[in-house]
């Protein structure tokens, strides 16, 4: 209970010393150090509690509340999967401090982000190791507000106050159906521990109609964070924060939030048909247009964006077939690869000055510790054989299979099974289409771009190699049995393994051989060969356009009405008023001109008038 | 003499004198303005007492305190005018009242 704690409390703290920070260098001593002590925290606390059935929870100080309302407690509570977060959120959130120093050299508000960050981080624990739903719901915001600080981090550039904005918005918008999810689960349940509530719906003590709205909200928020469809707009407009911020973002916090709220609420949704119904089919559309739209973009970090889109779209598929341990085992393997994608591309744009590819190509040569990492990330993001990507999302597509018999025990109905079992094939198939082409584009043929680029700073280089172990070896470990305490791992098929590989294999080559080099040894974009599909996915199907003429416009124009409302009808009396008054004050003014001599012309005038009147009438 | 003659040139005298107050914009003519008519007053304090016959000839004797009163009055009034004078530059009475430009500069220019 101490070590959950302190999980929060410590990063909480190294947040707060940090503002105390004069010097540059203080607050990265700040920042990093209070990051590795929470990782050792972090890891203490976690490491016994993998693979154990029974969670530790406790809670702090004396229930807050009255008799009317459940009371409010700091509750915290520590099982396997809030485990294995933690460990990946503090790993994630360790390296990127360090790779932030190194990073963020020259940056003149480093003392302001690296505090943030550690902010992130502690939020991040909240929400992980959470019994009371509204312990969760803070750290929940606070993620929201600390991921909108950090993407708005080069305020002065357009597009990254635009992407803060939105994501702040539409993540806000769903994270109205958490809220309401709390409440309405604790008028049902008459407790807002997450432990009472997951025992009330083991003991069917909850109504269908309750249990499906309360999941339905719920679906909301983790559609929101999660970036699913038809929430998914904000993710890849969040690429212009910095590069290490991206990393926790797409990887360990934030969008992971998501899937760990549908995780860990996981018998409510799977009492709720139309919730589970709901869950698979926005994952089945999110993972399709996401890595669809991947294939077709000229910028890397927004492949990387559209992509950790479709592979969260993935453990929202495995969650509505059932398999949690899927999900949690594909969102560990994706938090590291992930992370090593984004950094190594934090390292390419350190090097080249920009994220496009079109000022990139041939870095192989000039950065071999980014090329081999990245090649790493690159080939567990389509699951290539032994690394981490090929076992999680081979569980995942083995569940969905094991879903579609009739007698499965899962939730989902056999058509939805089928459903996402075809969908995550055609996905992986686009994976490793859209994998190649980036990692082609960026590392192979000759430079496009006209800078020379060089090797990243060695602190920007260890957090690379350290996050390519995981990368590698996360898939033994996630098929360990009953790592995720209780539930059994997916057993691998072997069919499904078979497949995917060949489809990966035949894949990869088509898209290389789709690719050409021009005389100059510059390889062209294979994306080209979609021809005039390639500016429908370019422009990502008019979503934005939708929401621009559905939702932004007719908010601008009542914001404009509520405007002239204000100024020109309420406001219209105020200022009445004064211009009243003012004209009144003129006229009287006329009487009061500081001229002596119209006073005394008045009083002379005055005396004349009331002699002549005494006079006629006397 | 009927009392009638110096009563109508107080009179005139001090109808000028008013038309001064009120229509003369120079400070100095103004003050003129009020001369005339205190000795207006002066005429008919005097014009009455010799009419009474009075033996106490208090008219005259009020006359001559008015005289003195008017030589403080107009040291006064003169004083004030130059006053106004140092600060603005000026003694036109319709453009005094505003923050006067060289109040500073006078008194700096005085010591």
């Amino acid at each position: 209970m101490i070590g959950l704690t302190l999980t929060i409390a410590l990063p909480l703290l190294a947040s707060l010393v940090g503002l105390a920070a004069v010097e540059r260098i203080q607050a990265a001593w700040v920042a990093v150090g209070g990051a590795a002590l929470t990782w050792v925290v972090t890891a203490v606390v976690a490491l016994p509690r993998l693979g154990e059935a029974d969670p530790v929870s406790g809670s702090w100080g004396h229930a807050w509340g009255n008799l009317d309302a459940p009371a409010l407690t700091f509750a915290l509570r520590g099982d396997a999967m809030s485990a294995a977060l933690l460990l990946l959120a503090a790993t994630v959130a360790l390296l990127v401090q360090i790779y932030s120093v190194a990073y963020l050299a020259d940056d003149p508000r480093y003392r302001a982000y690296a505090m943030i960050v550690s902010l992130f981080s502690a939020s991040m624990h909240a929400v992980v190791v959470a019994d009371d739903l509204f312990v969760l719901l803070i750290g929940w915001e606070l993620m929201g507000v600390c991921s909108y600080l950090l993407i708005g981090h080069y305020w002065e550039r357009s597009d990254a106050r635009d992407g803060a904005a939105k994501a702040f918005l539409m993540t806000r918008f769903a994270d109205v159906g958490l809220l309401v999810a709390i409440i309405v689960l604790g008028q049902a349940v008459d407790s807002y521990r997450i432990s009472d509530v997951l025992d009330a719906v083991a003991a069917g003590e909850i109504g269908d109609a309750t249990t499906t709205t309360v999941a339905l909200l719920m679906l909301l928020a983790a559609v929101g964070k999660s970036a699913q469809f038809p929430l998914h707009s904000w993710l890849p407009d969040a690429m212009p924060g910095p590069s290490p911020i991206s990393a926790l973002i797409h990887s360990a916090t934030m969008v992971a939030a998501g899937v760990y709220l549908v995780a860990r609420m996981h018998p409510l949704f799977v009492a709720s048909e139309t919730a589970t119904v709901a869950l698979g089919l926005v994952a089945v559309v999110t993972m399709l247009i996401a890595a669809a739209f991947a294939l077709a973009q000229d910028d890397l970090k927004r492949v990387l964006a559209w992509s950790t889109v479709s592979q969260l779209a993935y453990m929202f598929a495995a969650l509505s077939v059932g398999s949690v341990v899927a999900a949690i085992g594909h969102l560990l393997a994706h938090g590291a690869f992930k992370a090593l994608l984004f950094l190594a591309a934090g390292s390419v744009a350190h090097a080249v000055g920009s994220t496009a590819f079109a000022d990139m190509g041939g870095l192989r040569r000039a950065m071999p510790w980014t090329f081999a990492t990245a090649t790493l990330g690159f080939a567990a993001l389509p699951g290539l054989l032994p690394l981490s990507g090929f076992f999680t999302k081979d569980a995942i597509v083995g569940a969905a299979y094991d879903a579609t018999h009739a007698d499965a025990p899962g939730p989902a109905p056999s058509w939805l099974a089928w459903l996402i079992l075809g969908a995550a094939l055609v996905t992986a198939a686009l994976t490793a289409a859209y994998a190649t082409r980036a990692w082609r584009l960026v590392f192979g043929g000759q430079r496009r771009g006209t800078e020379t680029a060089h090797e990243a700073p060695a602190l920007m280089r260890w957090p690379l190699v350290v996050l390519s172990v995981p990368t590698v070896l996360m898939g033994l470990a996630v098929v360990w049995p009953g790592w995720l305490g209780g539930a059994e791992a997916e057993p691998v098929h072997s069919w499904v393994a078979v497949s995917s590989t060949l489809i990966l294999v035949a894949i990869v080559g088509l898209t290389w051989l789709l690719g050409r080099t021009d005389e100059h040894g510059v390889t062209i974009d294979p994306a080209t060969r979609l021809g005039p599909v390639r500016p429908l996915l370019a422009r990502e199907f008019g979503v934005d356009a939708a929401y621009d003429r559905l939702v932004v416009r007719p908010t601008m124009g009542a914001s404009v009405l509520t405007l002239a409302a204000d100024r020109d009808v309420v406001d219209a009396y105020v200022r009445g008023a004064t211009t009243g008054a003012l004209g009144a004050s003129r006229l009287l003014r006329w009487a009061q001109n500081r001229n002596v001599q119209t006073y005394v012309t008045v009083a002379v005038v005055g005396f004349a008038l009331a002699a002549v009147l005494a006079g006629v009438s006397a | 003499m009927p009392l009638l003659w110096p009563l109508l040139l107080s009179a005139a005298l001090f109808g000028i004198g008013v038309y001064g107050v009120l229509a003369r914009r120079n400070a100095v003519l103004a003050l003129m303005g009020v001369e005339l008519m205190l000795n207006a007053a002066n005429l008919n304090l005097v014009a009455f007492d010799v009419w009474l016959r009075d033996v106490l000839v208090s008219g005259q004797v009020f006359t001559l305190f008015t005289i003195a009163l008017a030589a403080a009055e107009i040291g006064l009034g003169l004083a004030i005018v130059l006053r106004l004078f140092r600060a603005y530059g000026h003694v036109d009475v319709d453009r005094v009242g505003g923050e006067p430009a060289t109040v500073l500069g006078g008194v700096e220019a005085e010591r």
